[in-house]
């Protein structure tokens, strides 16, 4: 009895099947964008369940489905690993995952910078500067790592002064109630809440390091440019959902109560997350702050990536990976451009195309 | 050397009445086998004899004190099986009663009185045939040799009485002959009174001076929940003292050893 | 032809039908590694084994920029500390609470109801509550390890204590034994391969337990390592992590039993 050979054969036909090539990128019908919970991209889910999706979409002739999930992280990975074809993120998330991993990625809606959304907090002291020797919890290579590194340039400090202690970010409220948590940076809505603690002081915070943070709808640079109708529609939903927000009207209110509530707090809270966040409400304030200088900004965020070991293996300087801004000006690698800031959309959406 | 008095024992588990009625005088120095069908309650005696159990009425006296409510050194067992400690090797299975009375806190003795009770122990050891395998396991013992090795350790205690619960009933019978002459030799020279519960009369007449029967008298459905067992025969057996040859422990051994190489064959 | 569960495989078919597995998931791995690839040369999901291999060279043997460590060393390190220190009070505290419940009458009316109740917690369920009580630090992942595994072995233990002959114990007795010496040189001493056996059977647990709570807040770990690179995607250092997690569980389990086979001969002589 040879039936081993047999089945061999048989075992490496089904492993064909099972291997499928990655879609490529073409004119196509369906779309899948995916969000998380955070101040600036809850106008996403209030869209998604009140028609403004579907409405552009219909416009464009496309679906388009909005989804949203639990895990940021993991939204992100998605996206970069092909399953979506646009995702909300920091702009530091979008360069060092997608981006380096190959991915031409988009920044199509710059919505907001964090102004005050990240912030570092001491338990008992009150200046930055005791922050040295320090166990600090944080979500490790995020952005309140970020935060943290660039607040220690500013009192001449670096990394090497505190013990940084990664720490999920579901955890950080019950880790900040116990004793030997000492110093912590985090983002809202988890400085709000830690910081009804009396002994919490903030002692630094995002809204020192204007535009470095920003918060994006980023997709597919392949996709969006065999499909422009896509991006169309995403602007214009986009702008719709904040014209509704600051309309003043009973329906603002309650676009504003659904969004507090989804992302688990009430008006109050959910209004002073805004107030944190630098929310970009007209096309024309998104071009100005697309058009602007975001050269340095970026620059710094691709070093610190590159210190932290985030541009890859291979990478010998922070140039590995260029970068292009709306004006054309690339930096880092010109043949090698996988991160994109385009003004084309949102400027449609100033001129009343869409 | 010691007299067993029962006074009218009963034994029951709930309403179910085991053994009724049992009263019987042994004289030091006797070997009492107890026979009876299975389930007519002659383990369950021995096991009282032993403490592991307590009598629902009646008591037993031994020389005439009351006999302790557990298990205690002045009553040996073997059982059929699990007599012997698996992780302990033949040596250190005779040495345990030695050490454990010795060395109450840690239950193992050092230096010159470890020495003592491993030359107590081997001289046993020796007595049962085993003197070749003391640093043996005994799942590297056949069944016969743990028999032995299971008697050589309760008597190291010199108790009063010897329990045996069916000792050789898993034996073949070519190994149990070898066995009972061992067990017999030993029963002289130490004059302790010894109880054998066997189901195999020809075993019982040839090794005990008195065979005493348990059975039911009632034995109708009805009636088997209210009426226990109770001695139906208790019969003197005399015998000629038998003289065993002095070879005889060293044939024992050799045929256990041929059985384990029998059974390693197989 | 004979039935099916009367066919044997010849000595080099069951060793290629062993094999066949193994060979199988790196072949669909290089295929659908080298489809990705094709695609998008800089794809993190499927590295290609020079990225792999290089991801190793870099955790395992080039010290690390920031803090001149060698990260595979530190991360192993840490992990086996706080899975030995975890397992060994586990193993202790359940050997004693095992034997006493499965010996002592007393004890086990006392706590089989409570350790039969306390194994049902899933002790995941309980890590915010370990955190908040035991703060971030080590000893909230040692005693999440050690809570994980402590109900089975102390059951397993007790009942491989009950299964103990009854004779064994009666016979102790008519030698003379305190219940004490019963335990120190008849129950012990038989219980201590049961214990080493289920060990082993709880390190898949251990280790379950450890990279659970190395994900939550941690400063080195294997765990934390992978849950780091997870958020940047980067495969080429998990894959080499997780197999070399499987490697030290692989050799844990042998040592330990090599260690009951060395130890405990009498458990395994004459049964060949």
């Amino acid at each position: 009895m040879k039936i081993l050979p047999k089945f061999a054969i048989a075992a490496l036909a089904a492993l064909a099947l099972v291997t499928s090539v990655p879609a490529q990128a073409a004119p196509k019908k369906d779309f899948k964008v995916a969000w998380s919970i955070y101040v600036g991209w809850m106008p996403w889910g209030y869209a998604a369940d009140n028609g403004i999706v579907k409405k552009w979409a219909d416009k464009y002739g496309i679906n388009i489905e909005v989804v949203q999930f639990n895990d940021y992280i993991e939204s992100i990975n998605q996206y970069t690993a092909g399953s979506l074809d646009g995702v909300l993120s920091t702009n530091m998330d979008a360069l060092a995952i997608p981006s380096v991993g190959g991915v031409d990625t988009t920044a199509l809606i710059v919505g907001d910078y964090s102004n005050g959304n990240d912030a570092i907090i001491l338990k008992d002291k009150k200046s930055l500067a005791d922050i040295k020797g320090q166990k600090v919890n944080l979500v490790e290579l995020s952005v309140s790592h970020y935060t943290l590194a660039r607040a220690l340039e500013t009192v001449g400090m670096s990394e090497k002064d505190v013990t940084v202690v990664n720490t999920s970010d579901a955890d950080m409220e019950a880790a900040w109630k116990t004793s030997d948590v000492t110093a912590m940076v985090t983002w809202n809505p988890m400085v709000a809440s830690i910081m009804q603690d009396s002994r919490a002081n903030s002692v630094f915070d995002s809204s020192a390091l204007p535009g470095e943070i920003q918060d994006l709808l980023v997709v597919n640079t392949d996709t969006l440019n065999d499909n422009p109708e896509f991006g169309k529609a995403m602007v214009g939903i986009w702008f719709e959902t904040l014209a509704l927000m600051q309309s003043g009207t009973p329906e603002a209110k309650a676009a504003r109560e659904s969004m507090a509530k989804a992302s688990g707090t009430d008006l109050a809270g959910f209004e002073g997350q805004l107030k944190t966040t630098k929310m970009f409400w007209t096309p024309a304030e998104m071009v100005a702050f697309t058009d602007g200088d975001l050269v340095p900004a970026m620059d710094k965020v691709r070093n610190f990536l590159f210190t932290h070991g985030l541009l890859g293996n291979n990478a010998a300087s922070a140039d590995v990976v260029g970068i292009e801004f709306s004006d054309g000006k690339i930096i880092g690698d010109k043949s090698n451009v996988k991160f994109r800031f385009t003004d084309k959309y949102m400027k449609l959406a100033a001129d009343g195309k869409l | 050397m010691s007299s067993v008095c029962v006074e009218n024992v009963w034994k029951s588990y709930g309403r179910q009445t085991v053994l009724e009625r049992i009263s019987f005088t042994v004289e030091q120095k006797s070997f009492i086998a107890l026979v009876g069908p299975s389930g007519c309650g002659k383990s369950t005696f021995l096991r009282m004899l032993l403490g592991d159990e307590a009598p629902s009425k009646g008591r037993i006296l031994i020389d005439g004190e009351p006999l302790m409510a557990e298990p205690s050194p002045d009553r040996g067992v073997v059982f059929q099986k699990y007599s012997v400690f698996p992780h302990l090797t033949c040596l250190q299975n005779v040495m345990l009663g030695l050490e454990l009375a010795a060395a109450p806190r840690l239950g193992i003795l050092l230096g010159r009185r470890r020495r003592e009770a491993k030359d107590i122990s081997r001289a046993m050891l020796g007595n049962v045939g085993l003197g070749a395998a003391e640093n043996k396991y005994p799942s590297e013992l056949s069944g016969g040799m743990q028999q032995r090795l299971a008697i050589a350790q309760a008597l190291v205690k010199k108790p009063k009485l010897l329990l045996l619960d069916e000792p050789f009933g898993a034996l073949d019978p070519g190994i149990r002959a070898g066995v009972h002459e061992t067990l017999l030799e030993l029963w002289h020279e130490t004059g302790m009174t010894v109880f054998m519960v066997t189901h195999d009369l020809s075993e019982a007449f040839k090794l005990g001076t008195r065979v005493i029967a348990f059975d039911r008298r009632h034995t109708r459905p009805e009636e088997m929940e209210a009426y226990g067992a109770t001695i139906t025969f208790d019969l003197p057996v005399y015998h000629p003292v038998p003289k065993p040859p002095e070879i005889i422990p060293v044939f024992a051994e050799e045929l256990d050893e041929k059985a384990v190489r029998y059974k390693a064959a197989v | 032809m004979r039935r099916l569960i009367n066919q044997y495989p010849s000595v080099l078919n069951r060793l290629l039908l062993a094999v066949l597995p193994f060979a199988l998931v790196f072949l669909a791995y290089a295929v659908a590694s080298e489809a990705r690839l094709a695609d998008n040369p800089a794809d993190k999901l499927l590295p290609a084994w020079a990225t792999i291999q290089a991801a190793i060279i870099r955790m395992g043997f080039v010290p690390d920029m920031r803090t001149g460590d060698f990260l595979l060393y530190v991360d192993t390190m840490a992990s086996l500390e706080r899975l030995a220190i975890g397992v060994a009070f586990a193993t202790v505290i359940g050997g004693i609470i095992g034997i006493l419940q499965g010996l002592i009458p007393y004890v086990r009316a006392m706590m089989v109801n409570f350790t039969s109740v306390v194994s049902m917690i899933p002790p995941l369920a309980i890590l915010p509550i370990l955190f908040i009580t035991f703060g971030l630090g080590e000893l909230s992942k040692v005693v999440l390890i050690t809570f994980g595994i402590l109900p089975y072995i102390v059951r397993d233990l007790a009942q491989r204590t009950e299964e103990i002959p009854h004779e064994q114990i009666i016979k102790a007795q008519t030698l003379g034994a305190s219940t004490w010496q019963i335990i120190l040189r008849v129950v012990l001493p038989q219980m201590l391969p049961r214990l080493i056996d289920s060990v082993r059977l709880s390190l898949g647990s251990a280790w379950l337990y450890l990279i659970a709570a190395e994900a939550i807040a941690a400063e080195n770990g294997l765990g934390y390592r992978i849950f780091l690179m997870r958020r940047y995607l980067a495969m080429d250092v998990i894959l080499p992590y997780v197999f070399w997690i499987t490697f030290l569980a692989f050799t844990l389990d042998f040592i330990l039993r090599f260690t009951q086979r060395s130890l405990f001969r009498w458990m395994y002589r004459g049964q060949a």
